[in-house]
């Protein structure tokens, strides 16, 4: 799920890049810091949209960099337990297969694959139902459930099921 | 058989009789209640002579019952007819045949008068007179026993229902807690009294004691005997008064009734209640059998006998047909008692095929249908059989998967036996649940009730449920309940095989989890009761010794590679082979050690690789991925991607076949800089970063030669790159150049034999004063360096004045001349390579303008010869230049300085005459440490170079080479040519001609 929140960060700085751009050094500095981290509370942020204000900048001794307290709007997502997510398949293997859905790696498991879907060994590996109707492969485009997640320090991994109603291939590229 | 077929037509024909036949069973009188017993007794009203026989009978048989038992299971045949019977047995049995025989008809009569039929009778008395004929009849009642123990039951049950109005209705299950309070006994209540008998001979005086209150009538005032199968040596008497006890127990010489024993009231109940062991026998428990056949097999219960101490199992069979069959057709059967045959089901139509007789019958009490082969049980493919309570084991009893996958296979309809896995839980351990463990329960009224853990006591587990309108919490024995995952839960195997893995539950099978690694990302089967929940990320094992997962391991074969997981005793190594993953199972001691070095490759564009950075592959079977560089090893890269599922996500790629993506962590620049926008800016990575990068000569990268090795030393160890001469320990005298510097050690790789070397720092001296003249160095041929002579000024010595000894000599001595120049402002700008090469006497032969200079330098050396010198390598600039002067002696050769251990020289000292020493040892500054004396015995001195001079061998002497690629090389010299000397060198038997100023007379050892 997406959220738009103000998340507050301290931006250490360097002398150097005190003048007129110092606002902009900061929030390009922030961009770069920030766009792209997974924390277990917010999950991945995903864009910086606005700042909010930028404190008061203390120097730190002996160092002589600069932190500057920064309030900032971001777009953040995180998966959560029962959540329908779309994904693309990214790879698939005789014990399920691994989706993406932005950053969030999910992993289906061959027990949460309908039971008339079996594995296609070969070089496109696949589950296909047995009349061959509903393929899934590397580049479908998947509806999946979550059912669980954990979080590490810099990603947050789930497994999905497609094992319910109106879950499963939305799109597959592969087939059109 | 033809005899017991038509034996057993009877029996289905007449259950009732075959049931009476029963009854003179063993057990089935004794466990039933004393009082139903006497009862009995009284109600048959029989003649007082024969029920006492048939109780002595009765002891008799049971323990025949009890060896038999034991003899069938080990037999195998479970009860397989008699044709397996060794003929000990039937004599054993043929004088006890009489007992049962009379027992039999005694029942019969019985049975006639009651019910007045008298086949049988007829049937036995025939047979009685005739001694085989007798066996026969004997044999039958016991072999229906196994197969149609169903009839036993029945009869079991009508005698249960016949006898349900009587007096013990009262001991109704189905009491409630007050009731049960009611009936404790009090004041008023007859006492207990304690009795001591024969050993093993307690049930026998109970019945002794029974006997005779029939004799006697209420004559006898005690209420009841009862003896307990655990308590030996005694038997309990209740009755009003001590006198009733004593009179009672008068005549019977099985009771020793001098002393009386009361019970206490409170530990009356104690006596009587029955112990809990034999209840944990439930139908569908998981058992082992404990001899036999089946010894150790799983077996699971069907049916439990508590009465008769008899279970009925399902096991498969371990059947040998063949063997089976030609005992059946009465052929001899060979046994072989190693011969285990192999557990399999039961084929049906293959036992057909080997004409083994098949019954299909129905089993009166179930309503299944059995086949019967051979007197044994079979129903979709197990065998069912009756064992004795003693030959099962019970107790712990953890059914792998494997077995229960068997034990399933032929059901096809799993769930019900996959449900039946609760009844895993019903010896499980102790203390397992934890407060707020999410449980389920999974028997009784309660089922499938979702809750969780409040508080556990002894057995019992207070839950909160799930449902609302319960109460608050409820109590539940532990064995109803079971741990309750959800998919999704991360979870912590805990005990088990995969004990410590951690992963996410992604199925759960009522008390199987499948769960997800998180390393592995296969999937685990555990039970729901080897698990909690945990948040913790682990794989389990992670390390053995000192190897850890993950870890670059150099193997035992010199192979090297990347620990990928980490089994119970063995590691699993992708190995460091670039084109196909290769993994490879190795025990700990097969690994040589960790490789932990840092060092960095260049990429396929010359761009510098070290661990941490990202990198893609762009060639080989693993074209396309991606991610950080965990090892490098000899040129081969492992990189870790996390996309990547086999080996644990890592890849074994050559180097040049990869392409860094981004730019290089390895300078330190990211972390903890601030503006590393301006970082990645400044590190093109093809401009050289590191110091250490290029300490190496063959750097291609290195094209500045000298100037790039200089100007890289700036944060670095100066020693590394110059050239220096081991003085000490086994490498003494060789000279190399210095590759890295670690702590007080010094690698040096050696220029006469191709190898890197460690040495202690204080054993270097990095002057090279007492090298051999520089253009003799095989160095120069290499060519991989330019030459340093070239590049000097003559003027160079006094652009930088503080290099000059003389100004400063203390400062000089007290510095090493690289850490000069880290702190001369000046070095970066000249070539400081040449400035610290003025320290060379070769080089300032030729640079005379230097001259000027040292002679004030002289001023110092002289005082302290030797003496403070040694322990500043490289900084004595004075000292070095006079060995020049005395290489001048031999004629301006400017052949440098020479001196090396074991040659004998002349030293002059100031006044007094030449003496003839052997040097010890070359100190860094060029002096000698000499013992004075041609035979080495003398005073040990420190001499300058200037004060003394090589002996000048003659012919036929031994000599030592002190220059030239054979320096350090001894010989002999067998001519003297001229200024030339024909040496033939010990080592090579070469002859050489060699300049004799190059050779000094070897000192003998």
């Amino acid at each position: 799920m997406f959220f738009h929140i103000v998340l507050e960060r301290n931006m250490q700085l360097h002398p150097r890049h005190f003048g007129r751009n110092l606002r902009d050094n900061i929030v390009a500095k922030l961009m770069k810091d920030v766009e792209g981290t997974c924390s277990g509370r917010h999950g991945f942020v995903v864009a910086i949209t606005g700042i909010e204000n930028i404190g008061k900048g203390l120097i730190r001794d002996g160092t002589g960099f600069v932190s500057f307290p920064v309030k900032y709007q971001c777009v953040v997502f995180r998966p959560f337990k029962g959540e329908i997510l779309e994904a693309v398949v990214t790879m698939v293997n005789k014990m399920g297969f691994f989706a993406e859905a932005g950053p969030v790696q999910i992993f289906v498991s061959n027990h949460l694959i309908p039971d008339d879907m079996e594995f296609q060994s070969g070089d496109m590996p696949n589950y296909t139902t047995s009349d061959g109707s509903v393929k899934i492969q590397k580049d479908s485009e998947v509806r999946l459930k979550i059912i669980g997640t954990r979080v590490d320090a810099t990603e947050i991994f789930c497994i999905g099921t497609i094992k319910d109603d109106f879950l499963g291939v939305i799109n597959d590229p592969a087939a059109a | 058989m033809p005899r017991r077929g038509g034996d057993e037509d009877d029996d289905d024909l007449e259950p009732e009789e075959e049931g009476y036949f029963e009854e003179d069973e063993p057990g089935q009188l004794y466990d039933e209640d004393e009082e139903e017993e006497e009862e009995e007794v009284d109600r048959r009203g029989s003649s007082r002579k024969r029920p006492r026989s048939a109780f002595i009978d009765d002891v008799a048989e049971e323990d025949d019952e009890e060896y038999e038992d034991s003899d069938e299971d080990y037999g195998g045949g479970g009860g397989g007819g008699g044709g397996g019977r060794d003929k000990r047995k039937k004599t054993r049995k043929s004088g006890q045949e009489f007992f049962e025989l009379e027992a039999q008809v005694d029942s019969d009569e019985e049975e006639e008068e009651e019910e007045g039929e008298d086949d049988f009778i007829d049937n036995g008395g025939a047979d009685l007179p005739d001694d085989d004929g007798g066996r026969r009849i004997h044999r039958r009642p016991l072999l229906p026993r196994e197969d149609e123990q169903e009839d036993v039951e029945a009869l079991e049950r009508r005698i249960q229902a016949r006898y349900a109005r009587s007096s013990h209705a009262e001991y109704d299950e189905e009491t409630t807690d007050v009731d049960q309070q009611a009936l404790l006994p009090s004041v008023r209540d007859p006492k207990l009294w304690m009795v001591k008998c024969a050993i093993g001979r307690e049930r026998e005086a109970v019945v002794c004691l029974m006997q005779k209150s029939i004799d006697k009538g209420s004559e006898l005032q005690i209420r009841s005997a009862v003896a307990l199968d655990h308590l030996k040596n005694y038997i309990y008497i209740e009755a009003d008064k001590e006198a009733h006890v004593k009179e009672a127990c008068k005549g019977l010489r099985n009771i020793f009734s001098q002393k009386v024993m009361l019970v206490p009231i409170r530990e009356m109940t104690d006596v009587l209640s029955v112990e809990s062991k034999s209840i944990d026998l439930s139908r569908d428990t998981w058992v082992r059998m404990k001899i036999g056949t089946y010894k150790g097999d799983l077996a699971k219960v069907v049916d439990v006998d508590n009465v008769r101490q008899r279970v009925t199992v399902k096991l498969i069979p371990r059947i040998d047909l063949q063997a089976l069959a030609s005992k059946l057709e009465g052929r001899e059967v060979v046994k072989k008692k190693a011969f285990v045959p192999p557990p399999r089901f039961m084929n049906i139509d293959e036992a057909r095929e080997l004409h083994i007789r098949v019954e299909r019958r129905r089993d009166p009490m179930t309503g299944d249908y059995f086949e019967n082969i051979g007197g044994m049980m079979f129903k979709d493919g197990f065998l069912y059989k009756t064992v004795s309570m003693k030959s099962i084991s019970s107790q712990n009893i953890k059914p792998t998967f494997d077995e229960l996958e068997k034990f399933r296979k032929p059901g096809e309809n799993g769930e019900s036996d996959m449900a039946s896995l609760s009844t895993l839980f019903a010896n499980r351990k102790k203390g397992h649940f934890v407060k707020g463990d999410a449980v389920i329960v999974i028997k009784g009224d309660l089922k499938n009730l979702k809750g969780w853990v409040e508080k556990v006591e002894e057995e019992n587990v207070h839950i909160r449920p799930e449902m609302k309108g319960l109460p608050k919490t409820l109590a539940v024995n532990e064995k109803e309940l079971c741990k309750y995952f959800e998919p999704g839960n991360h979870v912590k195997v805990v005990s088990g095989t995969q004990e410590g893995a951690t992963g996410m539950v992604v199925k759960v099978e009522q008390h199987v989890l499948i769960i997800l690694s998180d390393t592995t990302k296969e999937h685990i089967r555990v039970f729901a009761d080897d698990v909690v929940e945990s948040s913790e990320v682990t794989s389990g094992v992670t390390r053995i010794g000192d190897y850890e997962l993950h870890d670059l391991v150099l193997l035992d074969n010199m192979s090297f590679g990347v620990i990928i997981r980490v089994e119970s005793e063995a590691f699993q190594v992708l190995k460091g082979v670039p084109d196909r993953p290769e993994v490879a199972l190795v025990k700990l001691r097969e690994i040589k050690c960790k490789i932990d070095k840092k060092n960095s490759v260049q990429d396929r564009y010359k761009n510098t690789v070290a661990a941490k950075d990202v990198v893609r592959i762009i060639e080989g079977p693993c074209k396309g991925k991606q991610g950080p560089v965990e090892h490098i090893h000899r040129g081969i890269l492992f990189i870790y991607d996390r996309h990547h599922l086999e080996h644990a996500g890592f890849i074994c790629a050559k180097a040049h076949c990869c392409v860094i993506v981004g730019g290089s962590r390895g300078n330190g620049d990211r972390n903890g800089d601030s503006y590393s926008r301006f970082a990645n800016l400044r590190t093109p990575p093809r401009i050289p970063q590191s110091p250490k990068r290029f300490s190496r000569g063959g750097h291609p990268m290195d094209s500045g030669g000298r100037h790039s090795h200089r100007g890289g030393r700036g944060g670095h160890d100066g020693l590394v790159g110059t050239t220096v001469k081991v003085r000490q320990g086994p490498f003494k005298g060789y000279r190399g150049r210095v590759v890295e510097v670690k702590g007080s050690l010094v690698r040096v790789e050696l220029e006469s034999q191709m190898k890197v070397v460690t040495v202690d720092r204080n054993f270097i001296s990095d002057n090279v004063v007492v090298s051999t003249p520089y253009r003799d160095a095989p160095r120069y041929g290499s060519g991989s360096e330019t030459p340093m002579h070239p590049s000097r000024t003559p003027l160079h010595p006094y652009m930088t004045p503080m290099r000059d000894p003389g100004a400063t000599p203390i400062h000089d001595g007290m510095r090493t001349p690289m850490r000069d120049r880290a702190w001369n402002p000046y070095t970066p700008m000249s070539p400081p390579r040449d400035n610290w090469e003025d320290g060379n006497p070769g080089s300032w032969g030729t640079s005379p303008q230097y001259q000027p200079g040292s002679p004030p330098s002289r001023a110092y050396e002289a005082p302290t010869p030797g003496s403070g010198w040694a322990s500043t390598p490289g900084g004595n600039y004075s000292e070095a230049g006079t060995p020049r002067d005395s290489s001048s002696a031999y004629g301006g050769d400017n052949e440098g300085p020479y001196f090396m251990p074991d040659i004998l020289v002349n030293v002059r000292r100031s006044g007094e005459d030449s003496v003839v020493g052997n040097v010890r040892e070359v100190l860094p500054d060029g002096s000698c440490r000499i013992v004075l004396g041609s035979s080495g015995n003398g005073e040990t001195i420190t001499v300058l170079p200037n004060e003394m001079d090589v002996v000048v061998p003659r012919k036929n002497d031994k000599i030592k080479i002190m220059a030239g690629v054979l320096r350090g090389a001894t010989g002999k010299l067998i001519g003297v040519d001229g200024s030339d000397g024909i040496v033939k060198v010990d080592d090579t038997l070469d002859v050489k001609i060699l300049d004799l100023v190059l050779l000094a007379k070897l000192a003998q050892p």
